[in-house]
This record gives structure tokens, C-alpha cells and sequence, in this order.
């Protein structure tokens, strides 16, 4: 995708590009913003901005600096980021109610209630760490690209991660 | 009892977690994605979300206030400077061949400028001051061929003869258009100034002239006044030396009378000097053969090669002023900006540090 975006020069291939993006990472900086908003209509507003911005911003793109959902994602985190300093408040919930009150088909209820004990553990979680945790495992961003995204390293992104893990991995068993 | 044994299956629940957009909201994006990404403002109309207005925040408008008010205060102050340089009258004064004269005034000044010959000396004389000392000064620049210039010139120095007035300086050069022209430092009586500047201006054509005048009446008075009460002391010490008894005595107001008859002595020299400014005009005269069309009556290559380069030196002018003013301001845009930038960039790190 990347190297589309980039190896492109007329409009129209640029266009089918941009597309090609949007086709395949429209879901992922939804779950990415409205993990770190948790807010479902500021997530809409912030996610149709953030490809607003990618599409003006398309022939800027540069693949020597990471790849084509490095780059979105960066410009969903700072119109995420500026939402949040617009709003100067964050929802408290990481996932809206509706999603965890809908049961999933065939879910026993240990599996709902880890899924519970989950959810309540990642609001406990410092804004910084549930971004994190929403670029990996709702956008489904390498550590890489989380790097690129945050203007860290990927050592650095690895690390944080795994200690987030066990953070979470101790809040649960700590419930039970 | 362990929930989690591995990380692989909390990454499982985690991912099971993952928000999902509306399947309506999803449909317009697609839409707007679908008809090309037309600007927001178009595609608000369709998404119903809230804050499409943001609000300038009063930090903001500040910021935009301070660098408004800046570029205000450049702009203002080059106007201002160009305006002071370009002052006519202080160019006038600069410029005058009698500046060495006009530099010792304490009085006002009234001086025109005319190409026609209309003057404030006239003005003078047809409304004199009576009982007032004015000094008097004038420049007058004649349009002559190069051929002509060695007769004006003589004619010039027959003029000043009429008018019993005096050359300081001259010099006269001889050759092609532009290079040939002549000027003259003159003192002219005041009273005859008039009909020497009559008689300059009927040699050739008057490119231009300038008259201007200074009331010397103040420090002329106070001068004469001074000298008046040295020399009353004067007499004084001379009826005490007259009466004196002893040597020492004497000695003592002789020394006194020494130095006071060396202040009256000054005293009347600087009078004179005034005196002389008052009785003595300061005359100015140029003889020109510039490439005016008037003088040359043809306008041909050369005339055109300097016109040209004449405008492009212009041209270069005006463009090193317009940089000198803009570079300082395109210096300042581009610190403001790179401000902004590192402001944004801490606000936003620090939005997402704040905690719930």
C-alpha cells in the first residue's frame, strides 16, 4: 500500500491508492480512536477527520519514514489527541456498554465475565498505556509501526507492551 | 487460580474487545470516500457529528493580535524612516552648498524651491523686515548645451561683477552631454541679490531654484547687547585706574581691563560675522548639460541604454527595500510557526497524560 501511495504520481492512481487505504484501515483507526476517546461519536467525528486529513495530505507521504498505516495512524493520533484537548475530558469506559452487553453467540459465562475483568482493567489503565494497547490489539499496528506512531522505539514499544500485559494479566487475577 | 497463562491469550480477549464502528457511520464514510473526499465542510453536511466549528481560544487570538500588531510596527517604522529621508526640506538643508552658513542659525528657517523662479527672496524684498537681520541664501541650476557652457559661465562671473558680489569657488568642465557643466560658490550683497539672480537666470534656461531665509535678529541682539556691557566695564575699570592709589592696585585692574578688552574684541568679531551673513548672500549656481530632452532635443540609443539602466536600478532598489522588509518578516512567520508546532506537539502529548 505504502509503496503505492508513494511510487504513484498521477492523480488518479494516488486516488485508487488513498482508497486502497481507506479500504483496509478504516475499521482499525475506529477501534484505535474510539479505544482511546471511548467516546462512539467523538470516535466517528475524529476517524472521518483523520482521513480527511490523510486525503489532503497524500502526496506528502514518504515511505523512508515508515509505512502507509504508520503515517495514518500518526495523523489519527494527533486529531485523537486534539479532540481530547478540545473535550478536556475522556469517557470512562474503553469499549461502550453496548459492546460487552451484547453476549456473544455461544459465550459461557467465565468467558463473559474474563472479558468483564478485562474491560474494567484496561479503564484502569493510564492514557498512554490504553493507547498502546488499542494501536496493537484493536488497530493490529506491529511494533514497528506503533513506534513510528508514537516517536519511540520498537524495542522500546516491545517492552512497554509486555509490561502492560502483565499488568493487566495481575489486575484480573487479582479480581478473582 | 492464573485467568491468563500466556500473553497470547489475553491478546485473544483483548482483540474480542475491539470496538467496531456503526455499520450507518461506516456507509457514509464509504460514501464520502466513494464520491471522491469532498472538503469536509460538504462531507459535515452528511455525517451527523458534532464540533465541525472549532473556536479560536483566546490564546490563540492573542497570538495572532501580538504577530499582527509586530508586522504593524515594521511596516510603520520603515514608512516612517523612508518618509524622514525623503523629507525635502532636510534634503534641502543637507544639501545646500551653504549648509556651512545655514549650520550656524539659531533662527527660523522659510525656504521654496521653484522651478519658474517665483521666490521668497522676492517675497523679502517686496515685504522687507524692517529693523530685522535676514539672512539670505539661494541655488539656481541652468540647462545649457555643452557647447554653450564656457559662454554662460563667463557671463555668470559678469553678473556677479554687476552686482559688486564675490566668487569663492569655480570650476568649470569642458566636453560631451552630462560630463560638460560648470559650478559656482558665491557671495553676493544682499541688497543686489535679486538682480543677480535676474541676471543668472537670463544666461540660460532655469532648471531649477531655491531660495531660503534665516532670521538671524535673535543672536545678533544678544551679541550686541554683551558687547555693549563689556564695554561699559571697560570704561568702569578705566575710571577706577584713573582713581587707583597704589601699585598692586593698579596691576589688579589692569589685568582685569586686559581681559575684559579681549572679550569685547571677540564680542565684535562675532558681530561682524553676523553682520557679514546679514550683508552677504550666499549664492549657488550649476550650470548643467544633463540629457534632458530639452537641452538635447533628441532622444537616441544612449539616452535609451540609460533610461534602462536607470529603471533597472530602480527596479533593483525597490526590490532589495521590499526584501529588507520581508525577510525579517518571513524570518518571524517561520519562528511563529515552528512555535506553534512545538506547542501543538506538547498540548497534545499532554492531553493524553491527563488522567480520568
Amino acid at each position: 500500500m505504502e509503496q503505492v501511495l508513494a511510487a504513484t504520481e498521477a492523480p488518479r492512481d494516488a486516488d485508487l491508492a488513498f482508497e486502497a487505504l481507506y479500504r483496509s484501515s478504516r475499521d482499525d483507526v475506529y477501534a484505535y480512536v474510539a479505544g482511546l476517546l471511548r467516546d462512539r461519536a467523538a470516535a466517528e467525528e475524529v476517524t472521518a477527520t483523520a482521513f480527511e486529513r490523510a486525503y489532503r495530505k497524500r502526496s506528502r507521504f514518504d515511505p523512508n519514514r515508515g509505512s502507509g498505516r504508520a503515517w495514518l495512524f500518526g495523523i489519527a493520533r494527533n486529531a485523537a489527541l486534539d479532540e481530547l484537548r478540545r473535550r478536556k475530558r475522556q469517557a470512562e469506559l474503553a469499549v461502550d456498554p453496548a459492546d460487552l452487553d451484547e453476549p456473544h453467540a455461544h459465550e459461557d459465562a467465565e468467558r463473559r465475565e474474563t472479558r468483564l475483568l478485562l474491560a474494567s482493567a484496561l479503564a484502569e489503565l493510564a492514557p498512554r498505556e490504553r493507547e498502546l494497547v488499542a494501536l496493537k490489539f484493536f488497530a493490529g499496528l506491529s511494533n514497528a509501526e506503533i513506534a513510528t506512531v508514537v516517536g519511540t522505539s520498537e524495542s522500546n514499544a516491545g517492552t512497554r507492551l509486555h509490561r502492560i500485559l502483565e499488568k493487566l494479566r495481575e489486575a484480573c487475577d487479582g479480581a478473582l | 487460580m492464573e485467568r491468563f497463562s500466556e500473553h497470547d491469550e489475553l491478546a485473544v480477549v483483548l482483540a474480542e474487545l475491539r470496538p467496531t464502528p456503526e455499520a450507518e457511520f461506516a456507509a457514509e464514510l464509504d460514501a464520502w470516500v466513494t464520491a471522491g473526499c469532498p472538503p469536509r465542510s460538504r462531507a459535515r453536511r452528511l455525517l451527523p457529528l458534532s464540533g465541525s466549528l472549532r473556536i479560536p481560544r483566546p490564546r490563540q487570538i492573542a497570538f495572532g493580535a501580538g504577530v499582527t500588531a509586530l508586522i504593524a510596527v515594521a511596516i510603520a517604522t520603515a514608512l516612517i524612516s523612508t518618509t524622514d529621508s525623503g523629507n525635502p526640506a532636510r534634503m534641502a538643508i543637507d544639501r545646500s552648498s551653504g549648509g556651512s552658513l545655514l549650520n550656524a542659525f539659531s533662527g527660523p528657517v522659510s525656504e521654496s524651491t521653484s522651478p519658474e523662479g517665483a521666490s521668497a527672496v522676492e517675497a523679502q524684498a517686496a515685504f522687507p523686515s524692517s529693523g530685522r537681520a535676514i539672512e539670505r541664501s539661494a541655488r539656481i541650476a541652468l540647462l545649457a548645451d555643452p557647447e554653450d557652457v564656457a559662454d554662460d559661465s563667463a557671463q555668470v562671473f559678469a553678473a556677479v561683477h554687476d552686482a559688486h558680489g564675490i566668487v569663492l569657488r569655480s570650476n568649470t568642465t569642458q566636453g560631451a552631454a552630462g560630463r560638460a557643466g560648470a559650478t559656482f560658490d558665491l557671495l553676493v550683497p544682499s541688497a543686489r541679490l535679486n538682480d543677480a539672480l535676474a541676471a543668472i537666470s537670463a544666461i540660460d534656461e532655469v532648471g531649477s531654484r531655491h531660495d531660503a531665509t534665516t532670521d538671524i535678529t535673535a543672536p545678533t541682539v544678544a551679541v550686541g547687547k554683551r558687547l555693549h556691557e563689556t564695554r561699559a566695564g571697560i570704561d568702569s575699570l578705566l575710571s577706577q585706574l584713573a582713581s587707583a592709589e597704589t601699585e598692586s592696585e593698579r596691576e589688579a585692574l589692569e589685568i582685569e581691563l586686559r581681559r575684559e578688552r579681549g572679550h569685547a574684541a571677540a564680542l565684535q568679531a562675532q558681530l561682524a560675522h553676523l553682520h557679514r551673513r546679514t550683508h552677504y548672500s550666499h549664492l549657488s549656481v550649476r550650470i548643467e548639460t544633463g540629457d534632458s530632452p530639452a537641452s538635447t532635443g533628441a532622444w537616441g540609443f544612449d539616452d535609451a541604454l540609460g533610461s534602462a539602466g536607470h529603471i533597472l536600478g530602480v527596479a533593483a532598489g525597490v526590490t532589495l527595500v521590499g526584501l529588507a522588509v520581508l525577510a525579517p518578516l518571513a524570518i518571524l512567520a517561520l519562528l511563529a510557526w515552528l512555535a506553534h508546532r512545538t506547542w501543538l506537539r506538547i498540548r497534545r502529548e499532554h492531553a493524553l497524560s491527563r488522567r480520568v
